[in-house]
């Protein structure tokens, strides 16, 4: 055995269920001891064919279905599809409906940081973190079911405006809420940024410069705790956005303690602007209507997620039904720093590493193909599109 | 730098009440606009389907008995509604509502799943005229 | 308390054998009662060790390819056996300990240490890669924490002079000041050369659930890996008493044992909760830059105070 491993590399193969995020991806390192010289990951085992799906639907009931790509940004999606159907009908949602859209995104922010920072802390080992900041993420599940009437896919969104209103009683539950989230990420920034068995696992590791960054594309967060100014939400803003601006929150660290530290302060641009929009939330209506058969056309609708941008493309061909949707979400933009930054590490930082993207598999389900040469165009039908199925879980 | 910086939280929930619940013995009060099971009324239903052409999910089915005097039933597919009020959006009618009481929906079996709401001879014809027909399983009125 | 059991009994019931697997189970639920507490949780109910180690002997055992099948079936018995034939020399539960004789101090750190070293080699005879990577972990860490583990030990018993557990727990009782407080460096060692032992979080990398599944004992599943686990409680109760009977004054009684060892146990469980996970080149460092020298500084100390004691003792006495 001695002799057959020595001549062969060692693999620590992990997945296709990752033992510590307990969702569907395969990753292989190379492992010289402890040290990582290389990476590659393997995803798309939950390829739901949504894409495929929503072509089947009409525009209404497409807006569900895109909700259900993620579990933890539902809204977001939603949100995305919503403006660009608004779009391609050349309609605008009134400024309340705007509004509510930001606050329910930036509740999802919120739920999705504060889920990220629990996640991140337990691949550290440090489960007390763990279990706190998911105690104190409660708050915010129970706002949201408040406002929403739902924990998870909140459906806030119609086309064309909002379903939910804010109520008095409600704005004071939301005000509250802030006020002792604020509290507790305080003491969160503080542990993360001071406690020293953390930073042993946090500070200089996994660090992208910002020169990587930008080659590898990275977004979101991940890209803003390297420098990257990036954000949607400031560069072309939507929904509510304009009225309520962001301040963008960066670092130039590029580690995982960064990483924390910018996904913490965010937390803080959150709770500001919650405030914000509560206190000077826009009268008018909620809805305003939209014509079932949507106008032929193009449209290109961003919005940034807890996890960076997400991207929509959609296209209508003047009946009912969308003719195509394309997604791209975030987590697909950051495997890239993943698989480069991981190389030279230790096996043991491994999995702080990949949750330092805050990765999101479920988002991941789509098909990639990437075209080295500009000239060449490459033509699938749907024969081909099966085969490759099939040959791909064989 | 310091060790043990959370020192604080474990000594305070040492001596503080788990936040844990006990959810099936300790109920949480649900919040006022939780979108539970969906409730429809007869009385107001003019026929016009724009619930069930919209439901993501196809769990409404509005079965017309005799469309001149408004004799409908509607089959509610519990088991298949995600829940999203857009039914409750489309209705101009406000024939339909999603209750806030009921929402523990686990069962044993599919049964209880299937729901059909309105006035109780046009479901109990309905019902008589299925079992007639085919041999369907007896659904229960909820 | 000087009772004497048949050593039949006290091999079998009571103070070791059946009570002592007892015991185990409660400390395990204690632990992870007290760690859950800590961290807001309910915790599991009293029952939960005892049930999961039935559910475990009562699974099916597979034994993977491409292992020495023997080794795999053994090593967990070794690990039990060795944990339960280290009860048998310490005044568990304040008893006087069964088999009493001059030097059973290194014989019981020794076979403290089979636990690790079974761990280890069941690790490296199986194929799996979480395994191997767990099993070569927990053997570095084996080297990391034993040797200032084994000199903290030392240290009350040069102190008095005795290799004899019992005799350094009489000792312990009638000294004036607890070692807790006369040689601090030591406690601690030993307290947290347990943990590196039992691989209690923090320094749980050797089984690091988020980066190699189980460790090395990745492949064992029903009764070996249940025989394991128990094993572990077993020495999780005979450390925490030789710990507390060296340095928290000794008991006689098994009240005293109670709140010594309860006190222990929360202050580990505090530990538990407090750090995130050290790794494995973390705690290698932590030992050996400080830990040994801490603690190697400390013994010499007490080496020195004990050559010196005759002279000094009539200049302090008057």
């Amino acid at each position: 055995m001695e002799a057959k491993q020595k001549s062969e590399k060692f693999i620590v193969p992990i997945g296709p269920q990752h033992p510590a995020l307990k969702e569907p991806g395969h990753f292989e390192f190379t492992v010289d001891g402890e040290i990582v010289t290389n990476a590659t990951a393997r995803l798309g085992f939950v390829h739901r064919g949504m894409e495929k799906g929503v072509e089947d639907r009409n525009w209404t009931q497409g807006l569900y279905l895109m909700e259900r790509v993620c579990g933890i940004c539902s809204h977001v999606h939603a949100m995305a599809y919503a403006l660009g159907v608004e779009k391609l009908a050349n309609i605008q949602a009134p400024p309340r409906a705007q509004a509510i859209r930001e606050l329910v995104a930036e509740l999802e922010r919120i739920h999705s940081h504060l889920l990220w920072l629990g996640v991140a802390a337990h691949e550290g080992g440090f489960d007390t973190l763990f279990m706190f900041s998911w105690r104190d993420r409660e708050t915010v599940m129970d706002l949201l079911e408040t406002i929403t009437g739902n924990r998870v896919n909140y459906s806030a969104n119609v086309l064309g405006g909002v379903k939910i209103d804010i109520n008095d009683a409600q704005k004071d539950a939301l005000r509250r809420g802030m006020d002792f989230l604020e509290e507790r990420t305080k003491h969160y920034l503080k542990v993360v940024t001071e406690d020293e068995t953390f930073l042993g696992r946090t500070r200089k590791i996994g660090v992208m410069t910002f020169e990587e960054a930008t080659l590898l594309g990275a977004i979101g967060p991940t890209g803003r705790a390297s420098g990257v100014q990036r954000d949607v939400r400031v560069d072309s803003p939507y929904a509510g956005y304009p009225d309520f601006p962001v301040n963008i929150v960066t670092s130039d660290a590029g580690d995982l303690e960064a990483r924390f530290v910018v996904r913490i302060k965010e937390l803080y641009e959150s709770y500001r602007l919650v405030r914000e929009i509560v206190d000077h939330l826009p009268g008018g209506d909620l809805t305003v209507k939209v014509p079932r058969r949507i106008p032929e056309g193009e449209v290109i609708s961003r919005v940034e997620a807890p996890r960076g941008e997400l991207f929509y493309f959609m296209k209508s061909n003047g009946t009912d039904k969308p003719e195509r949707i394309k997604v791209r979400t975030p987590s697909l933009c950051n495997w890239g720093s993943v698989l480069t930054t991981a190389i030279g590490h230790k096996l043991a930082d491994m999995p702080m590493i990949l949750a330092g993207i805050d990765p999101c598999f479920s988002c991941n389900d789509r098909l990639v193909m990437i075209n080295g040469k500009k000239t060449e165009t490459q033509v699938w039908d749907w024969e081909d599109l099966r085969q490759y199925g099939i040959e791909y879980y064989k | 730098m310091t060790i043990g910086s959370m020192l604080g939280d474990v000594v305070k929930s040492f001596f503080k009440k788990p936040v844990t619940e006990k959810y099936p013995f300790v109920r949480q009060e649900a919040p006022e606009n939780l979108r539970g099971k969906l409730v429809w009324e007869p009385e107001k239903c003019t026929g016009c389907m724009l619930c069930v052409k919209d439901c993501p999910s196809n769990a409404l089915e509005l079965i017309v008995l005799d469309k001149v005097n408004k004799r409908f039933v509607m089959k509610y597919n519990l088991d298949q509604c995600t829940f999203c009020a857009q039914c409750v959006i489309n209705c101009r009618f406000s024939c339909l509502n999603m209750s806030e009481e009921q929402w523990e929906l686990a069962s044993t079996n599919k049964e209880p799943f299937e729901v059909y709401y309105g006035r109780e001879e046009d479901v109990k014809f309905l019902l008589e005229k299925a079992s007639r027909g085919e041999a369907e399983g007896p659904c229960k009125e909820d | 308390m000087n009772i004497t059991f048949p050593s039949l009994i006290a091999l079998l019931l009571f103070p070791g054998g059946l009570f002592l697997l007892g015991s185990g189970l409660f400390f395990e639920y204690l632990d992870r009662k007290l760690v859950a507490r800590f961290q807001n949780r309910i915790g599991p109910r009293w029952f939960q060790p005892l049930a999961d180690f039935i559910k475990l002997l009562a699974k099916e055992e597979v034994i993977p390819a491409g292992t020495i099948k023997s080794l795999f079936i053994l090593l967990p018995i070794f690990a039990l056996a060795a944990a339960l034939t280290a009860a048998l020399s310490v005044p568990l539960f304040g008893f006087k300990p069964v088999f009493s004789y001059n030097g059973d101090l290194i014989v019981t750190l020794y076979l403290l240490s089979m636990m690790t070293l079974c761990i280890g080699l069941a690790g490296a005879n199986t194929e799996d890669r979480f395994s191997i990577v767990g099993a070569t972990r927990a053997l570095t860490q084996l080297f990391s924490y034993e040797a200032p583990f084994l000199l903290a030990m030392l240290g009350p018993a040069i102190a008095l002079g005795t290799w004899n557990i019992s005799l350094i727990n009489q000792g312990a009782t009638q000294q004036s000041l607890w070692f807790i407080v006369s040689q601090p460096i030591g406690f601690l060692a030993a307290l947290i050369g347990l943990m590196g032992k039992l691989e209690l979080p923090p320094f749980d990398a050797p089984e690091a659930e988020t980066e190699i599944v189980a460790g090395a004992l990745t492949e064992y599943s029903g009764r070996g890996f249940g025989l394991f686990k128990i094993g572990r409680d077993i020495e999780l109760v005979v450390g925490l008493t030789l710990i507390a009977s060296f340095y928290l004054g000794g008991f006689s009684t098994p009240l005293d044992f109670l709140w010594k060892v309860f006190v222990l146990l929360l202050i580990t469980a505090a530990l538990q909760s407090l750090f995130a996970r050290l790794r494995i080149d973390q705690t290698v460092g932590l030992w050996w830059r400080i830990g040994a020298i801490l603690v190697l500084c400390q013994l010499v100390l007490i080496i020195v105070g004990n050559t010196l004691s005759p002279f000094i003792a009539p200049l302090l006495g008057g």
